[in-house]
């Protein structure tokens, strides 16, 4: 079956973007299928970990969006697990909506009620 | 951010329905001093928003966006 997924990898900040980018597409080759397309990544660049992983303070995050064949993603995970240039990552189902619905001071779910 | 007597879920008024554990600024909202989770009794937010709030920081916390804990010496 194919679903939405959402990926956050943090990679080791002493890696180069060239590495970081043939690393990613290693790991969309094993999740891309017929008819998908090309997986959404955001690179958010270098950030200070809020607690040091493998003794390392900062990482290297980027978020990738995509749609894949759920029976490829063991072996997805495996292949990330086994990088060691991939510090921590975080494979959910993308199916959710976060935008806000609605600008702040709109609607009335601000204004006081009657109890 | 704490709230007295009844009032609105503060997420609802901004139109979040689904709360995103990768904004770690809006979470860190819903932290005490020394990174636990705010009860929702004190944040006054929706049992829905309280319930996705908790995986949400949850998540945060594993991606290290969060703290698991503060010194609050620091």
């Amino acid at each position: 079956m194919v679903r939405p997924y959402e990926v956050v990898y943090i990679f080791d900040s002493v890696l180069e973007e060239p590495q970081i980018n043939e690393k990613l597409e290693r790991f969309n080759a094993l999740v891309a299928s017929e008819g998908v397309e090309a997986p959404k990544l955001n690179h958010w660049g270098k950030r200070t970990l809020a607690y040091p992983i493998k003794k390392r303070e900062t990482g290297y995050y980027v978020v990738a969006n995509f749609s894949a064949e759920s029976k490829a993603l063991p072996e997805f995970e495996r292949a990330i697990k086994l990088d060691e240039g991939v510090l921590r990552f975080l494979v959910v189902a993308d199916d959710k909506d976060y935008t806000p619905s609605r600008q702040p001071g709109e609607g009335k779910f601000g204004e006081e009620d009657d109890e | 951010m704490m709230r007295r007597g009844r009032k609105g879920d503060p997420l609802a008024e901004q139109g979040i329905r689904n709360i995103d554990y990768k904004d770690e600024k809006l979470l860190q909202r819903f932290l005490t001093e020394r990174g636990k989770i705010l009860p929702a009794r004190l944040s006054g937010i929706s049992a829905r928003h309280q319930r996705q709030l908790s995986t949400a920081i949850k998540r945060a916390r594993f991606l290290a966006l969060l703290p698991y804990i503060k010194r609050s010496g620091s």
